[in-house]
């Protein structure tokens, strides 16, 4: 158990984290919403089939009570019945002199429909008077009759007998009626004397069938009955099945049961039993409803309820979506304007309207974000900074020893008379100097960086006593176009120093401009004694180790040169070295074709 | 989440929407009754207030079940061949279910089974199921007969004659009930004499006719209709024999309570009735019913015919 409830906490935990705001929003709103319209509603349900219940059982009850209101008017009238026939008829007669039939007949006849008969009989049995039908059976013995006993032995009383088939007459037709027997005990007057006798009064039975039936406590399938106090049927809408045994009522039950209303199991069937007790006769009336009809209006009014509560449910996750979508609305525009930030996009909008957190969440991130703008603006400054300083440093390496060499020849030629020689020399000098300055541009044309190499190789000729012959070449177009400064000099000195100081006869060095596509090639051949593969690798390589010491250059020129190109117009160009021993040197620089246009760009972006 | 808000809004719409067809379009239970049937009744009684009784609680019970009865009574009271073609024509017409009161089993076997193949086919009085009829609603008829036979023993003595009413000819349950009465009678010494209206004869002629040439110390009739009409003879003249039968009428009660007739085998007639609408109706409706139905009988003599239970056998409650 402790197990399951960890896992499913767990499990619970795990989806909450994966779950948004607005999920868990609108889920505990709805949650809650729910749990309290559903406890409301079943509050509600209860108290209104409380007052349902009770309204049943108060409109059986008057229907029973009206019911009950008809049939003692009706009992009323047949003892106004009997009443008169006592009083108006039977005390006004001396049964010596008069006949009682004919005014017994003409009440009756006013009668007709609720009256079976009337009859009078003396304390004997014996019958004296009797309407419509006057013979007696012979078989029959009025005195041991259970209503004539009853009206003799309880003489203040008139008496009501259960149903009964009335088999006192003989009926020409066979008829034979059932009837419910009003008795009562008389005093016959006989040639002046007073003598005991009973009034019966026949009442049909289709004047209580009349009253009592199509009445329904329910409006539905229920139904009334009618009982004496000893549970006997008086009146039944199915009287005759439960009579021919098809069908059984549970009257003896109900006739233990006190006015109001009861509920009863019978057959398997839940009933509500509403009673009323018919005054005087001690008679019942039972109304009977079904519960499955009340469990019918149950069930539409939980129908009912459900639709409302669903109703309102869906009213409520509709207005909690809205709710906390717009609760969350701040939330998730911050949060895609951090994705955003994320994705990489510069200009993000971090100006978040809405609550006071979420205002605050979203300056504080854009304040953040500024900072760390400005922070990797001055490290890319820096870096840019150490690159040119670099790139500075590299450029400054290369005049000084140069310098003094030339200075130190003028001098040795100036000595031995050589002045000529000697003002060519420093010509040539400050002519290198003037285009290695170049107002401090970096970026020169093609022209000025082949004359450049032009003055450096007349030095150098001067200084090697012609041991070397020169040309320098430029495809038409080539020489307009634009380079970084002094790249093609120390390829210059290195093909002089390791080339032409060890060249088998006349040496000579090849200077060639021109284009290959969008690049220009800058291409310095060689005759001397070339070098080994990997001398070559080692010599671009800018963390090999310099040439051998003592060497005039050592190597420095070519990853100066290399690494200023790469450092300027990136990795795709550089220097590419082709030698073989015995075989020359051939040396080319790929810089890309840049117009004056893109040189000033160059140059823009190299002084920020 | 679109999914889950869609899912979230159309699950309580969905429901919604069931709610309200249950609410506005819900069966009404009480509305739920079973589809009319129509049933047939071809009886073989031609007098109408013998089976008045019979009648109503076939009316009760049409009323509760749904079902509308067509009455047929042949014209001759014993008519196979008339029943058969009755049956014909009710099968025709496209009857669900048909109530028979045989008049002779040997006679209607084949087209009872016929007709029980396309409609439900109940038979009262005389049990029929062995003959291809869906059920019965009778009598122990061997039963009854011995209980007249065993009260007509005490009604003549030793070496008297029975006189039995075959009023019914064929072979049917008024006929097993007569020949079990004179088994009983027979067994006991009796002599037993028939009487068997002839063609155009009428019972009472029958009766006397055989009255006049035999000396009979009690006469049994098998069923209501001969009973009522030998009654009627017992009222007519004097010295008529003791008269013992089967069936309960109005007038067989008032007979009774006169002494015209000395005790009867009495059933309930309305049960009759509502159980013989009731089985055919179940078994048309494919419902679980009891396919033959053996109805208990009390026999009755004029010094209990008034005990309560016997009232609300013999008169039935008219409104």
């Amino acid at each position: 158990m402790g197990t399951y409830i960890e896992a499913l906490t767990k499990r619970w935990q795990s989806r909450y984290r994966r779950s948004s705001i607005q999920v868990i929003l609108s889920l505990s709103f709805t949650g809650v919403a729910v749990v309290g319209m559903v406890l409301m509603g079943l509050a509600l349900f209860l108290r209104f089939s409380s007052a349902v219940n009770d309204q049943r059982a108060e409109s059986s009850q008057r229907v029973l009570a009206q019911v009950n209101l008809n049939l003692d008017s009706y009992l009323r009238s047949m003892m106004r019945v009997s009443d008169a026939v006592y009083y108006q008829i039977i005390k006004d007669t001396d049964l010596a002199e008069d006949d009682l039939t004919d005014r017994l007949d003409l009440l009756y006849e006013g009668n007709r429909e609720m009256i079976t008969s009337i009859a009078v009989f003396s304390e004997s049995g014996k019958r004296i008077s009797s309407v419509p039908l006057s013979t007696l059976k012979d078989s029959v013995a009025p005195e041991r009759e259970e209503w004539f006993c009853k009206a003799m032995e309880q003489i203040e009383n008139l008496h009501f007998s259960t149903p009964h088939v009335q088999n006192l007459f003989t009926d020409p037709d066979y008829q034979y009626h059932w009837v419910v027997s009003l008795s009562r005990q008389v005093e016959l007057t006989r040639k002046g004397s007073i003598e005991s006798g009973v009034l019966l009064v026949d009442m049909s039975f289709g004047g209580i069938e009349r009253i009592c039936r199509d009445v329904s406590p329910d409006g539905e399938q229920g139904y009334l009955y009618l009982i004496d106090d000893q549970g006997e049927i008086i009146y039944h809408p199915r009287q005759q099945l439960i009579y021919a045994g098809l069908l059984e009522e549970n009257n003896l039950e109900a006739a233990r049961y006190t006015d109001g209303s009861h509920r009863e199991t019978f057959q398997g069937q839940r009933r509500q039993i509403t009673v009323k007790t018919v005054g005087y006769t001690g008679w019942k009336l039972i109304g009977v409803a079904p519960m499955r009809n009340l469990w019918n209006s149950y069930g539409q009014m939980i129908l009912f309820f459900l639709m409302i509560v669903l109703f309102s449910v869906l009213l409520l996750v509709w207005v909690d979506l809205r709710l906390s979508e717009w609760i969350t609305a701040p939330v998730k525009r911050l949060d895609r304007a951090v994705k955003e930030l994320e994705a990489g996009r510069e200009r993000v909008e971090f100006s978040i309207q809405g609550p006071y957190e979420v205002e605050h969440l979203s300056h504080s991130i854009q304040s953040m974000v500024s900072t760390m703008r400005h922070l990797m603006e001055d490290i890319i400054q820096q870096e840019e900074q150490k690159r040119r300083s670099e790139l500075e440093v590299l450029q400054s390496q290369i005049n000084p020893h140069f310098l003094y060499n030339t200075l130190d020849s003028v001098v040795w030629m100036t000595e031995n008379g050589r002045t000529e020689d000697a003002v060519t020399m420093l010509t040539a000098l400050a002519r290198f100097f003037r285009i290695s300055l170049s107002r401090g541009n970096g970026m020169i044309p093609i022209a000025d960086e082949l004359e450049h190499a032009r003055h450096y190789l007349t030095i150098q000729k001067m200084r090697y006593k012609n041991q070397f012959s020169a040309e320098i070449r430029a495809e038409e177009g080539v020489e307009s176009l634009y380079t970084i400064k002094l790249i093609v000099q120390p390829i210059l000195e290195n093909a002089i120093y390791h080339g032409m100081a060890y060249a088998d006869g006349e040496g000579i060095i090849s200077i060639r401009a021109f284009r290959e596509g969008e690049d220009v090639i800058l291409e310095v051949t060689d005759n001397g004694p070339g070098m080994p593969e990997e001398v070559v690798e080692r010599l671009l390589d800018p963390g090999g180790p310099p040439a051998a010491q003592g060497a005039k250059g050592s190597g420095i020129g070519f990853r100066n040169v290399h690494q200023r190109v790469r450092l300027t117009f990136g990795p795709a160009y550089g220097l590419t070295i082709l030698s073989e021993p015995d075989d020359g040197t051939r040396v080319r620089i790929r810089i890309p074709a840049l117009d004056e246009e893109g040189a000033k760009r160059h140059q823009k972006e190299e002084k920020p | 989440m679109k999914r889950k808000i869609f899912l979230q809004l159309l699950l309580p719409v969905a429901g919604l929407g069931v709610l309200f067809l249950l609410l506005a379009f819900s069966p009404n239970q009480n509305a739920a009754r079973p589809a009319l049937l129509e049933m047939s009744v071809i009886l073989r009684e031609s007098d109408p207030a013998v089976l008045r009784t019979t009648r109503q609680g076939m009316e009760q019970a049409a009323a509760d079940l749904n079902v509308e009865l067509r009455v047929l009574i042949s014209e001759q009271s014993q008519g196979a061949e008339e029943q058969a073609a009755l049956l014909r024509g009710e099968l025709e017409r496209g009857a669900g279910a048909i109530l028979l009161w045989p008049s002779d089993r040997a006679a209607l076997a084949r087209s009872v089974a016929e007709a029980a193949e396309r409609a439900v086919v109940v038979t009262v009085e005389t049990d029929m199921t062995d003959l291809g009829a869906d059920g019965s609603v009778t009598l122990d008829n061997e039963a009854v007969g011995k209980a007249l036979g065993n009260a007509a023993l005490n009604g003549v003595g030793p070496e008297g004659t029975v006189l039995l009413l075959d009023a019914v000819p064929g072979d049917n349950g008024v006929t097993r009930r007569r020949k079990a009465a004179e088994e009983v009678l027979r067994a006991e010494g009796r002599k037993v004499i028939s009487c068997r209206p002839g063609e155009g004869e009428t019972v009472e002629e029958a009766l006397k006719r055989v009255l006049d040439r035999e000396e009979a110390g009690v006469v049994l009739a098998f069923e209501a209709a001969s009973l009522e009409r030998a009654a009627e003879l017992a009222r007519t003249g004097r010295g008529f024999p003791l008269l013992y039968g089967a069936g309960s009428t109005s007038s067989i009660a008032a007979a009774l309570e006169q002494g015209y007739i000395t005790a009867i085998a009495a059933k309930n007639e309305f049960t009759v009735g509502y159980l013989a609408v009731e089985t055919a109706a179940g078994l048309a409706r494919k419902e679980t019913v009891e396919r033959k139905t053996i109805l208990p009988f009390l026999l009755i003599r004029q010094e209990s015919m008034y005990e309560p239970e016997h009232q609300k056998l013999l008169f039935p409650v008219t409104k």
